[in-house]
């Protein structure tokens, strides 16, 4: 390191960052020349947390993994509880599951712009926005009687049903957001203060995004096609009509673009589900004793920041043996870090902000010993024997 | 009987009293415009429609713990929020507002040939003072903050400066309150018989008002121009480490500098305090918030720019534009 360059810390407390992470910036002047993340602050233990409670209790923690894309979680997690169990859910369950799913990403999306604006300094764009997105939360406090933790899916459906008589009302809200939300893609692709900070700004190319192989919006920008509603259609997504919206911008516009375009698809989404929903039951009976027989199962799910895995293996009893989750920042992490180097300290809220990071749900740890440069992992037994020496002491 | 007068005016008014309380309604004015044009409804509770908050927020931030980092250059780091506070106060009685003696007659409280010069020149030095402030906290993000305060005024300062002096070249003097005097009688000539030069000039001045507009967004510190203090980015940077009392004096001394700000561009483009039927003060409160406006309403209204965009942007247009509109100026005095 030359005596021009110093290392500015960034986190885990930062205004920029919503969650704690920490990253070592080297800095040299105003240049950022390598970044280094550390992940593992906010380690909650879910996972493991999920093996002594049954599928029913999992709910509501697999909620919590995350408080802007609880319903993809839940979603994701219901998907290979049932497909463990093989239980197959209503068409009418599946219909409301797409609604609340979309509803959810429309407001992480509007939530993630309002953001955007306000890492760039544009604290009235953010005000704007996150005004309309009161559109989304209150129908969706409307819908599941939440605003942030919805609890709409269980396993074998959905817990409450869409009222026929709200739809007129509700398409007009849906036209609303659709005309707001084609008025910020005008306001940030004409404003020049917006394109002076976001043209060129974190770029990341096609060839290098498919190396590092991130996901979501994050890859989307960068010309890579990631959509699992398309490529791998989950629940009623193949009989629905909408955009696989890819653009080749690769920087920060393009990050907004492609959020700003597929607000939209999913208001057309939304207003499909309307349309096509049919009559039936919401859901199949699964309690708290019914037990999952001996197997495994993954499901994908589209979450608003990009593909969410979630793999359950289960015993043959109530509870999951292990339920393994990853989360889509995970995967944008390498090529976060891609795109914050060559960058000016000013950029590095925006690109931050950029993959719209959720480092709660990304959390994994490992054994570090600094001084001799080791890893490993822990084993079960491992842990185990941990655990007994900790309470014994 | 003199030095009562003078006493009067520099600690009631036009001096200290007025100065404050009229501070802390530009911090008022300044708040409720953004928040309006950003759909909120800004400060509410306190007072008629929350005119008092701006009073409340400092004497909350004077009960406040006060702490000094280690890392700090202790003296420097507690010296230098006074002199924030203090130095654009002082430059306020450079300002004329109102006469105490005459009702419909104003002058400043202490008034002199080239007080032009010392306005600007103590407007610079708050900036040296704010350098000062984030590089003696010890703090990474406030010393990042300092050096943009440092880059910025590179940028500004010369065009600020050049567009200052340009209603100085016409009235042929570096007194503020001359150079009020000129816009008066001039724009009572022009109003009795309209000529093309003088139309041709009131142009020029009218870019000159932008212009000088634009280097006060970034003298104050305010949006699109506020990198130095970026929440998002440093921290608030150089004012990182304050809190308590000296947070309060950095506030208020941003407010007393914003005050400055608008009484310099109504004292040399908006004709000062002078104005029909009202008496001066009375104008001066109505043109300095309609600058106040202005300002808050830009800040309003851009996203930030990065450092190195706001100092070529300057050099580039700014700087050039400065230059021109005080050429096209000293041409039209040769025809006035």
């Amino acid at each position: 390191m030359s005596d021009r360059q110093f290392v500015i810390p960034i986190g885990p407390q930062h205004p920029a960052l919503k969650e704690p992470e920490s990253f070592y910036f080297t800095v040299d002047g105003e240049t950022v020349i390598d970044v280094e993340p550390r992940i593992g602050y906010n380690h909650r233990g879910i996972e493991k947390a999920m093996e002594v409670r049954n599928y029913i209790q999992n709910l509501y923690i697999t909620e919590r993994v995350c408080g802007i894309c609880s319903n993809a979680h839940q979603t994701a997690y219901t998907g290979s509880v049932e497909e463990a169990a093989g239980i197959e859910i209503p068409e009418r369950a599946k219909y409301i599951r797409v609604f609340v799913q979309e509803l959810e990403r429309l407001h992480s999306h509007l939530l993630w712009l309002g953001v955007a604006a306000h890492e760039i300094g544009f604290d009235t764009l953010f005000y704007y926005v996150w005004r309309d997105r009161e559109i989304v939360m209150d129908l969706l406090e409307e819908i599941s009687g939440n605003r942030v933790n919805y609890a709409m899916p269980t396993i074998g459906g959905v817990r409450r049903d869409l009222k026929k008589d709200n739809f007129p009302r509700w398409r007009k809200l849906v036209d609303k957001i659709i005309e707001r939300t084609e008025y910020y893609i005008k306001v940030a692709s004409t404003e020049q203060t917006i394109l002076d900070r976001a043209v060129g700004v974190g770029y990341l190319g096609k060839s290098d995004m498919i190396k590092l192989s991130g996901a979501g919006p994050n890859a989307r920008c960068s010309g890579v096609p990631s959509d699992i509603r398309k490529l791998n259609p989950y629940l009623v997504y193949d009989e629905l009509d909408f955009e696989h919206i890819v653009v080749d911008n690769g920087d920060v516009l393009g990050q907004v673009l492609v959020r700003a375009l597929e607000t939209l698809e999913s208001c057309k989404i939304l207003k499909q589900v309307m349309d096509k929903i049919p009559e039936g039951e919401i859901r199949t009976k699964f309690g708290p004793l019914n037990r999952v027989p001996e197997g495994e199962a993954a499901y994908l799910v589209e979450a608003q920041r990009g593909e969410l895995i979630h793999y359950t293996i289960s015993d043959g009893k109530n509870m999951p043996f292990r339920h393994k989750i990853r989360a889509p920042t995970m995967a944008n992490l390498p090529s976060l870090v891609e795109r914050l180097k060559g960058g000016y300290i000013a950029d590095i809220p925006i690109v931050l902000a950029g993959i719209d990071p959720c480092f709660s749900c990304t959390d994994r740890m490992v054994f570090y010993d600094e001084g001799k440069d080791k890893k490993w992992t822990w084993t079960d037994a491992d842990l185990r024997k941990y655990r007994k020496e900790w309470f014994e002491e | 009987m003199i030095s009562i007068l003078t006493a009067v005016q520099i600690l009631l008014f036009p001096g200290l009293s007025f100065i404050l309380s009229y501070t802390l309604y530009a911090e008022w004015l300044s708040r409720k415009t953004v928040a309006r044009l950003q759909n909120r409804v800004g400060p509410l509770h306190t007072g008629w429609q929350g005119v008092l908050q701006p009073l409340a927020d400092f004497i909350k931030l004077l009960v406040k713990e006060d702490i000094t980092p280690a890392a700090a250059e202790k003296i420097v780091f507690n010296v230098v929020p006074v002199f924030i506070f203090a130095i654009p106060l002082a430059a306020t009685f450079l300002i004329p507002i109102q006469s105490i003696t005459n009702l419909w007659g104003y002058e400043p409280v202490a008034g002199f040939e080239g007080d032009l010069i010392m306005v600007l020149f103590l407007m610079s030095i708050t900036v040296l003072a704010v350098f000062l402030a984030g590089w003696s906290s010890g703090n990474i993000f406030g010393a990042v903050g300092a050096t943009r305060v440092a880059f910025m005024m590179l940028a500004y300062e010369i065009p600020l400066s050049l567009v200052a002096i340009s209603p100085a070249i016409m009235a042929k003097s570096l007194s503020i309150i001359n150079i009020v005097n000129w816009q008066v009688s001039s724009v009572q000539s022009f109003i009795a018989n309209p000529t093309l030069p003088g139309f041709l000039l009131g142009i020029v001045l009218l870019i000159g008002f932008a212009i000088y507009t634009i280097c006060l967004l970034a003298e104050l510190e305010m949006r699109p121009f506020d990198m130095s203090e970026a929440e998002t980015e440093i921290v608030h940077g150089w004012q990182v480490e304050y809190s308590g009392v000296k947070l309060g004096l950095l506030r208020s001394g941003h407010h007393v500098k914003m005050v400055l700000a608008a009484g310099l561009l109504t004292s040399i483009y908006l004709g000062g305090p002078a104005g029909p039927v009202l008496p001066p003060v009375i104008w001066f409160i109505l043109k300095t918030s309609f600058c106040i406006i202005i300002l808050s309403n830009l800040s309003a209204l851009f996203a930030r720019f990065r450092i190195d965009q706001m100092v070529s942007g300057a050099w580039k247009y700014l700087v050039p534009l400065a230059v021109l509109q005080v050429m096209a100026t000293i041409a039209l005095s040769g025809v006035i």
